[in-house]
């Protein structure tokens, strides 16, 4: 007879053993919330140093997310801005406008007078009154180009720009592509950068975690040993510490979605303020109900990790003694 | 139950701590293990319950041959050996009763079955009305008996006893002694180390000897003498 069937002969049978098992799986998960709240300190420094940790990259994302639909909104009304040579006077310009509203390639034609474009000029620029001791309006009157979704591709604008510039009424054709393709490269370092950070964070969240875990193991120690003596297996040492782990990702994710909340809420103040300026509407993007799971989740998943990398290492470690 | 044979303990260091050690135990049977301090007595429970392995030689626990158990089933073979140390060994932040339930606990017993057992077991030590407290509420001698209500908990068929009367006075010392003898007169094996030879003489059990490492009596000790008083 070996050990496990003569173990297996006193107890109670398998079927009730694995009815009673998520019980069990329930009353060691609750019982670890209980340690935590036992040793509050420790808890919400662990807790705070997760939730601060998963704050960052999580920040990051809501500013790379928020980011990439600002410059979508750019792609999409790539414009192309013609000036109008300054000897072809309102009635010929208006002309060339409706002309050039009559192109299969583009979608609306804005025209910007002369006047205009110094009124406007004279509100933005803050110059105001010094304008007026000019005796001569320099600036041209401007045409502003809005091609259709099929020719604001690249190669296709830079064909319509090319065809307009040829008018004879046209001084200079502008279509800004640079900084839009730098404006891309940018954003995806930053993207880059933030899955760096992203990582090596995450890194230390299992490290905190693991050291932690480690710590509370220390500590019970003789307790770990009595219970080696009296025949719990491993696992079943071992699972009050896994939940540890997960109820600190539970709990430090939290931390990190109500930090998140707030911060986005402080800053879409500032954010607003800027927007306006540029005279543009803009809404920062919070983080949506899956991504706050999401980051729940990752949370959860660190602190298992770590958890279980300690308890790997040190509960194997203890041996119980006679002394 | 227990089977020692030609085990040979070689601390590493190359301290000798048991020679050539053979012995058996069979089941219902209860013995004393006595001997000097350093003859070997710790060596020898530590190898029954696993905390050591023998340099040479076998040995047997509940049928089971010791060096081909492997790490994972170490606590398999232990559950059938209910272990009571001079320390108690309790976990202090629980109660009476949590002690006590540990290895149902570990077994898998439902709250009900665990209920039962803990209260049957308490009630074989007298400590039924100190369910609810703490170890430190307790006397030596008391934490001695929640000790020993851990061990018989789940019916082990082995019990083996590190000196259970260490810091008892005779009186309670006799008392515990007692208590063994219950538990073997229901079938269990009992293995008492002690240094208490008082105690060993009026028993008029099967005693083992130690003397470095070796084995020097086994038997019923006889007309041992003996400078205490009686206790009764």
């Amino acid at each position: 007879m070996t050990n496990e069937s003569l173990a297996k002969s006193k107890k109670p049978s398998l079927f009730r053993r694995i009815l009673a098992l998520p019980i069990r799986h329930l009353q060691q998960a609750i019982g670890s919330l209980g340690d935590l709240w036992r040793t509050p300190f420790t808890s919400v420094m662990t807790i705070v140093v997760l939730g601060i940790s998963l704050t960052l990259p999580a920040t990051l994302h809501l500013f790379v997310k928020n980011a990439q639909s600002v410059t979508e909104q750019w792609d999409s009304a790539s414009e192309i801005t013609l000036f109008v040579k300054l000897s072809v006077n309102d009635k010929a310009a208006q002309n060339l406008v409706q002309r050039i509203g009559l192109y299969p390639e583009v979608e609306k034609v804005t025209y910007i007078s002369a006047t205009q474009a110094l009124e406007e000029f004279k509100v933005l620029s803050g110059f105001g009154q010094a304008l007026e001791y000019l005796d001569k309006n320099p600036l041209p009157a401007t045409i502003l180009v809005t091609p259709t979704k099929r020719a604001s591709q690249v190669l296709a604008a830079r064909e319509l720009l090319v065809k307009l510039e040829q008018e004879r009424e046209v001084e200079q054709g502008k279509l800004d592509l640079e900084w839009l393709t730098r404006l891309e490269a940018m954003a995806q370092l930053i993207e880059d950068i933030v899955l760096s950070v992203a990582l090596l964070l995450c890194l230390s969240v299992v490290l905190i975690i693991g050291n932690t875990i480690r710590l509370a193991i220390l500590n019970q120690k003789d307790a770990i040993a009595v219970m080696k003596l009296v025949g719990a297996t491993d696992s079943f040492i071992q699972r009050p510490f896994l939940y540890s782990g997960v109820w600190y990702g539970v709990f430090g994710g939290i931390f990190a979605s109500l930090a998140v909340f707030i911060l986005a809420e402080y800053l879409s103040g500032a954010m607003n303020q800027l927007t306006t300026l540029y005279s543009s509407s803009f809404e920062l993007q919070g983080l949506t109900f899956s991504e706050l799971s999401l980051l729940i989740l990752l949370a959860v998943l660190l602190g298992l990790s770590g958890s279980y990398m300690s308890v790997r290492r040190h509960i194997k470690a203890i041996e119980p003694t006679a002394d | 139950m227990i089977r020692f044979n030609n085990v040979t303990k070689n601390y590493s260091g190359g301290f000798l701590a048991l020679k050539q050690v053979s012995f058996e135990l069979a089941a219902g049977e209860m013995a004393f293990l006595t001997g000097h301090s350093g003859a070997g007595k710790s060596t020898l429970l530590k190898l029954i319950s696993l905390m050591e392995k023998p340099t040479s030689g076998s040995i047997q626990i509940n049928g089971t041959e010791l060096a081909s158990i492997k790490y994972k089933q170490i606590p398999f073979v232990r559950r059938g050996i209910g272990m009571i140390f001079q320390n108690h060994n309790l976990l202090m932040d629980r109660t009476v009763f949590d002690n006590v339930a540990l290895p149902l606990v570990i077994e898998g017993y439902s709250h009900k079955e665990i209920c039962k057992k803990v209260e049957a077991a308490l009630d074989k030590v007298h400590l039924r009305n100190k369910m609810k407290c703490f170890p430190y509420m307790l006397s030596g001698g008391e934490q001695q008996r929640v000790g020993i209500a851990r061990a018989i908990v789940n019916k082990p068929p082995i019990l083996l006893a590190d000196e259970p009367t260490g810091n008892l006075d005779p009186k309670l010392s006799l008392d515990i002694i007692r208590l063994f003898e219950d538990f073997n007169a229901i079938g269990v094996a009992v293995l008492i180390a002690t240094h208490d030879l008082g105690l060993i003489a009026r028993m008029k059990y099967r005693t083992l000897t130690l003397k470095q490492g070796t084995m020097i009596t086994d038997g019923i000790v006889q007309g041992l003498q003996t400078s205490e008083p009686t206790y009764d």
